[in-house]
């Protein structure tokens, strides 16, 4: 038989229509993708350091007092210091403006001289046991009370001052009475550490919870109408939104946590909600993967004289390991990703030392926490992102590795 | 079925080329009103239409910006642009106007003495006398408070951080500090709880971490998530819930069914301003009422010309 020229150009239109929709789409999803990289590093790359990765979020607040009185000496500026800084002779102290990740403006110690009257001073915001306090070279002066030559005690640094006002205003004094000074904080160290904990409480219980679940469902349980049930209920949880799962939380596991001591929302809490988000995606991974474990090795098993429980643990689930930390992975990449929940169970407040009893925030709902105040800070969010990202290639990377060390799947 | 297909494949490329020229149209020469606008989970928004009672009429097609400092600059260069800031912003630096409201030049002056009316207080309540965690905690509140409200320093750390606040009322900490034995001992096992308003954080962070180095480095924590739960989890419903707090703030007067008189203090502890800003270089306008505001942001007046 012929082949009509005319129904294969028909044929042919068609095909290329198709193909060419499917390029488009893929086109479309890598070129959101890059987007997305494109946007995030640029934003946030340059805030990345080692500085953001091990400081605290807030910044410690002292209250100090100079020790030793000014001496007569004056102090010489020292030749590398920047062309910005200003320059105290007499207090041998220089002092640069700054301005932070928040985009707020500050004074910094540019330069402190080790035999100045402000390098050695007590720390009397714990006015009943002072501690001694070295001035160091970075901190934020917010504010700073003198005595000026004729006797009236003035205040530096605050109300929009620059560093130059304080240098001026230090050269005029006769005696530094206080000062307040701050860190530079702004880090997400407590943030990294909360992820941890979140992270440790929620796979804690999910994993085993979930794993037997998944065990009963697949290998004891009977084909009956309760199953089925159980199983499609099961199903529908994987689709309840998380912020659900947040007031359930709040409300039902609260009373939970008070048992163990917990006077606020804290992280034990939001392990504890995360763990039952969680328990449907591992319930259904490792079920896939006991699936897919033959039939004729439990047989095998079987009638060598195991019985159902040795059959099921020593033969089936090390078999099912890579397929049940698939799962595993799943669900520490919605741990990290998630925020609703979050908000709801532990907090908003980003903690710098944060216990399972403490509120914190996860990476995700510092993003939110920043970028949810009256000025957001889109670079330091995108530094998180970036941060999360490489969290998440690395521990997508230690399960690979980890499955192929412990499975004994050769099929 | 085959024709189906392609019917498909051709609408959805038309739907594409649709949105790319729908993204691109957006230009105006004359003198069309452009209104700028921040997201709607901001503080500065919630009170700049509240004091226009046109809550939820923004027009469709105005602009929205992330933050007071876009807004600024946004607004300083389109030169029919129309927006709103705080009154802390410098207006010049940003090539920005800042109009007078009802024939009242905003100014700290004016907001102080209430004639200027863009403006809403930030108010505290605190929980119930004898309700704290313990006698230390309840005398390191009273102090706190008496710092942020009364104190020269921490008016001045409230002012340093945007607040308005009125420095001639104020006393010198050193004096008011001898009421308050509790901040000479370490606190450090002592924490202050605050729940309210997202508009307060930055002057309620500094005035916190300002005591802090004043009153034995106690600990906070601050979940600031809006003026409703200031006094609901102070006193009201959730005061002994998980999200429980010690201070509760408002950044608008506590309404008549919010009964602060069972709080141990509750007040005011400095105004907020919002100022209505148009670029600089823009002649046609210099004052606004209420009501033109009202029309220029729900579309109504459309262009500079309309308000003559």
């Amino acid at each position: 038989m012929k082949i009509k020229t005319g129904n294969q150009n028909k044929r042919r239109f068609y095909d290329g229509i198709l193909q060419a929709l499917t390029y488009l789409s893929s086109g479309i999803s890598v070129l959101v993708l890059v987007a997305l990289f494109v946007f995030i590093f640029s934003r946030g790359w340059s805030s990345i350091n080692m500085d953001l990765l091990t400081n605290n979020y807030w910044s410690e607040n002292y209250n100090v007092e100079p020790v030793s009185e000014v001496a007569d000496t004056t102090f010489e500026r020292p030749a590398d210091l920047s062309e910005e800084a200003y320059f105290s002779e007499k207090w041998g102290v220089a002092f640069v403006d700054h301005v932070n990740a928040h985009k707020e403006e500050m004074i910094l110690v540019e330069y402190i001289d080790e035999n100045s009257p402000l390098y050695a001073m007590s720390d009397v915001s714990i006015r009943s046991n002072p501690q001694d306090f070295t001035m160091q070279v970075g901190m934020q002066v917010s504010r700073l009370s003198y005595t000026n030559e004729q006797g009236d005690t003035q205040l530096a640094g605050i109300g929009g001052q620059t560093a130059q006002d304080v240098a001026q205003a230090l050269d005029q004094a006769t005696s530094v009475n206080s000062m307040f000074i701050q860190t530079t904080g702004g880090g997400i160290r407590g943030s990294i550490i909360s992820t941890f904990y979140l992270l440790l409480v929620s796979l804690v219980i999910a994993i085993p919870v979930g794993v037997a679940s998944a065990i009963y469902l697949n290998e004891y349980a009977r084909k009956s109408k309760f199953n089925m049930m159980l199983r499609s209920g099961i199903e529908t949880l994987t689709g309840v939104p998380s912020i659900v799962f947040g007031l359930m939380g709040v409300t039902v596991l609260f009373p939970v946590t008070q048992l163990f001591g917990a006077t606020t929302t804290s992280i034990l809490l939001g392990g504890l909600t995360m763990s039952i988000i969680l328990l449907p995606t591992i319930i259904r991974s490792t079920e896939e993967a006991l699936l897919v474990v033959p039939q004729h090795l439990r047989d095998a098993s079987l009638s060598v004289g195991a019985n159902q429980s040795q059959t099921i643990f020593k033969i089936v689930l090390p078999c099912a390991v890579p397929g049940i930390l698939t799962g595993v992975l799943l669900g520490i990449g919605r741990v990290i990703g998630e925020s609703a929940a979050l908000i709801y169970t532990m907090g908003t407040f980003i903690n710098d030392s944060p216990t399972l009893l403490s509120q914190g925030t996860s990476l995700a709902v510092q993003i939110w926490s920043i970028m949810s105040g009256e000025q957001p800070n889109y670079e330091l969010a995108c530094a998180i992102s970036i941060i999360i990202l490489f969290f998440v290639l690395i521990l997508n990377f230690a399960v690979k590795i980890i499955s192929k060390r412990f499975s004994k799947a050769w099929y | 079925m085959k024709f189906m297909k392609k019917l498909t494949a051709l609408s959805v490329a038309c739907l594409m080329g649709l949105t790319l020229t729908g993204c691109g149209g957006n230009g105006s020469t004359d003198d069309t009103i452009t209104v700028y606008s921040r997201d709607a989970s901001s503080g500065t928004r919630e009170a700049f239409e509240k004091a226009n009672d046109m809550e939820e009429m923004l027009l469709d097609g105005a602009v929205t910006v992330d933050s007071n400092g876009d807004m600024a600059t946004k607004v300083g260069q389109d030169a029919n642009g129309f927006g709103y800031v705080s009154l802390s912003t410098d207006f010049e630096a940003n090539n920005i106007k800042a109009l007078n409201y009802e024939g009242v030049t905003p100014s700290e002056e004016t907001v102080l003495d209430g004639s200027y009316g863009m403006q809403r207080p930030f108010m505290f309540v605190t929980r119930a006398d004898g309700d704290f965690a313990d006698d230390r905690t309840q005398a390191l509140v009273e102090a706190f408070i008496d710092y942020m409200c009364n104190s020269t320093e921490g008016q001045q750390v409230v002012a340093d951080a945007g607040g308005i606040v009125d420095l001639s009322k104020t006393t010198p900490w050193e004096e008011l500090k001898v009421n308050h034995p509790i901040v000479d001992e370490d606190n450090s096992d002592l924490t202050i709880r605050t729940a309210g308003s997202t508009s307060v954080e930055s002057t309620l962070q500094a005035a916190l971490e300002a005591f802090q180095a004043e009153a034995g480095q106690f600990q906070f924590t601050m979940n600031q998530s809006g003026s409703g739960d200031g006094y609901t989890r102070v006193l009201g419903d959730e005061k002994d819930g998980a999200n429980a707090a010690d201070i509760g703030f408002a950044s608008r007067n506590f309404e008549d069914e919010e009964d602060v008189s069972q709080g141990l203090l509750s007040g005011q502890y400095c105004i907020d301003a919002v100022v209505a800003v148009v670029s600089a270089d823009n002649d046609a306008v210099d004052n606004l009422t209420a009501a033109q505001i009202k029309s220029i942001y729900t579309g109504e007046t459309t262009n500079w010309s309309q308000l003559q």
